[in-house]
């Protein structure tokens, strides 16, 4: 049994149709990458998924229990946390108290918290020095470090990833990739993105989502295969997505 | 320069009043991005609670406190599930007329079951104060500082150094990432209008000696404490506290030394000039808030 299964999913806002009939599963353990440009509705699944939009119709089964139309502090406390688009940091709180608070879907004191959150600056050592720094002072890829880290310390059996590259510069898109690939050692990962390349490159598994409907799905290295689709949905010889707009 | 001193007492004893008020309003502002137009209602059902206990059930003064600060806590907890909660996903201003309205319902239904004469509360302590130096201490001000201190101290602890206070910021900050992490968003926002219910019930018990208590009490606390905000920069907890102290203080040397009528026409006059010259507060507005 796979530990995420989405079946037939439907959302909407009011009027819009942001995903129709969506359905795929991830398992345990595994790095499972959502690809689409701009609207295709990547981030209205993650949404879904973690309690913040509630599907219209279909199911989400999280480990075999359905989960739609649950609110997001329950999601969260059953496993699943979602990093959203934006980081999202709280800009008047310091780094140490945004990681903290990730843990607030368990019982844990706050001593036990601060030393969870010390630990955690051993995976990300660029942000360990800004620990006392307000959320608001920081840089995009340092957000994002936080962001995850804040992410991890809910001990999620499920890390919703929305696409955690966007605007930083190459050097910390790898620097996150990085964390990432340490992080699917443990923890199973839903990813979304619009780098193609660097999003597949960590993935056990591929979907390319358009205009609210799943297209394409597949081991990476089939989707990169297939000359055609690479060209049209993956942008083509290994060069990141320019975005389906472009097509 | 012994009358300095004495008016700063008093502009400090009044202005801790204003700034309990003011932090209440700002709590809420920042947890709900509504201004509360009941705050000051707050005080005056607080008072009323009071004076049914100390004076007309002639109960211990300390249990009648006690007494009305429980009935308060009960009062932001209907308030938060009765004003708030229904409207809480419709823009700011379902919310705040439905506050206004609640105003209006608090003081008229203390009018219906108190009646219109005014009530006098006497203070706390037998000795009305000590004199020292230049300086006479009134009791009842000696009171009002000191209990305002205490709670600017615990009001710090409490957010800056416990988990539940840090939630209650990360609630202000980003609702929506709050429930992501597992926050309870409405018990969170409960709390607030509990406490700061509390908050302003508290400040009428301590003001109530020095005025009468009377239906009217409420408004006119609640539009100085406006005005505190205002001064501090509207949002800032600190600022709330320093601006009510300020007005405080501004209004009682008003009084002093240009005119006794108009004082509480200074903190309209001061509020108007913030308003025109510095609407950002004293400080500023800071750059965490906008974030
Ligand atoms: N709050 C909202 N209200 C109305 N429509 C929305 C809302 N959020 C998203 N949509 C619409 O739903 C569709 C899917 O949006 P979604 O944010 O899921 O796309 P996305 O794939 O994450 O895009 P991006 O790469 O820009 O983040 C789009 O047409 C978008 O305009
Ligand atoms: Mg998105």
């Amino acid at each position: 049994m796979a530990l995420l299964e989405i079946t037939d999913l439907n959302v909407r806002y009011g009027e819009i149709v942001a995903l129709r009939g969506v359905s795929f599963a991830v398992e345990e353990g595994q790095v499972v990458t959502l690809l689409g440009a701009n609207g295709a509705g990547k981030s209205t699944t993650l949404r879904a998924i973690s309690g913040l939009a509630k599907p219209a119709s279909g199911d989400i089964l999280f480990d075999g229990k359905s989960i739609a139309g649950l609110g997001p502090e329950a999601i969260v406390r059953m496993g699943i946390s979602h990093v959203p688009e934006g980081r999202r940091v709280f800009p008047g709180l310091t780094v140490k108290e945004n990681i903290m608070l990730g843990g607030s879907n368990r019982r844990a004191a706050k001593a036990e918290l601060g030393r969870e959150a010390d630990a955690m600056f051993d995976l990300f050592p660029d942000i360990r020095k800004f620990s006392g720094a307000l959320g608001w002072t920081l840089s995009g890829g340092q957000l994002q470090m936080v962001a995850v880290a804040r992410g991890l310390m809910a001990k999620p059996r499920l890390l919703l990833l929305d696409e955690p590259s966007l605007g930083l510069a190459p050097v910390i898109v790898q620097a996150v990739f990085r964390i990432i690939s340490e992080i699917r050692r443990t923890t199973t990962v839903l990813l979304v993105e619009q780098n193609a390349r660097m999003g597949l490159s960590v993935a056990d598994q591929g979907y390319v989502l358009e205009t609210g409907r799943i297209v394409l799905g597949g081991k990476p290295e089939d989707l990169w295969a297939n000359e055609g689709i690479a060209a049209a949905y993956l942008g083509g010889h290994g060069k990141p997505a320019a975005g389906l707009a472009a097509h | 320069m012994d009358l300095v001193l004495q008016l700063l007492f008093t502009g400090i004893g009044i202005g801790a009043v204003y700034a309990l008020v003011a932090l209440g309003f700002v709590l809420i502002f920042r947890a709900t991005n509504v201004v509360n137009f009941a705050q000051g209602e707050f005080s005056m059902v607080a008072a009323y609670i009071m004076v049914v206990c100390a004076v007309d059930l002639a109960l211990p003064y300390w249990l009648s406190f006690i007494i009305a600060l429980a009935g308060m806590a009960v009062v932001g907890l209907v308030f938060n599930l009765g004003v708030y909660y229904p409207l809480r996903h419709r823009t700011y201003l379902p919310v705040i007329i439905a506050t206004i309205g609640a105003s209006i319902l608090m003081a008229n239904g203390v009018l219906a079951l108190y009646g219109p004469q005014p009530q006098v509360l006497p203070g706390w302590f037998e000795t009305p104060g000590i004199q020292l130096g230049p300086v006479y201490l009134d009791s009842q001000y000696l009171l009002i500082i000191a209990v305002t201190v205490v709670l600017v101290i615990f009001n710090y602890w409490f957010f800056e150094h416990t988990m539940l206070g840090k939630k209650l910021q990360a609630t202000s900050q980003d609702k929506e990432m709050a429930s992501l992490l597992g926050i309870s968003v409405s018990t969170m926002i409960m709390i607030t209008f509990i406490y700061s219910a509390v908050l302003g019930g508290l400040a009428g018990l301590l003001v109530a000696p020095l005025l009468f208590v009377s239906i009217q009490m409420g408004s006119t606390i609640a539009l100085k404490a406006f005005a505190a905000t205002i001064i501090g920069g509207f949002g800032d907890v600190a600022g709330a506290i320093i601006g009510g102290l300020a007005l405080g203080i501004i209004e009682t040397f008003g009084a002093a030394y240009i005119s006794v009528p108009y004082k509480d026409g200074f903190a309209f006059l001061v509020l108007v000039l913030f308003l025109v010259f510095r609407p950002q507060g004293i400080f500023g507005e800071r750059v965490a808030e906008k974030a």
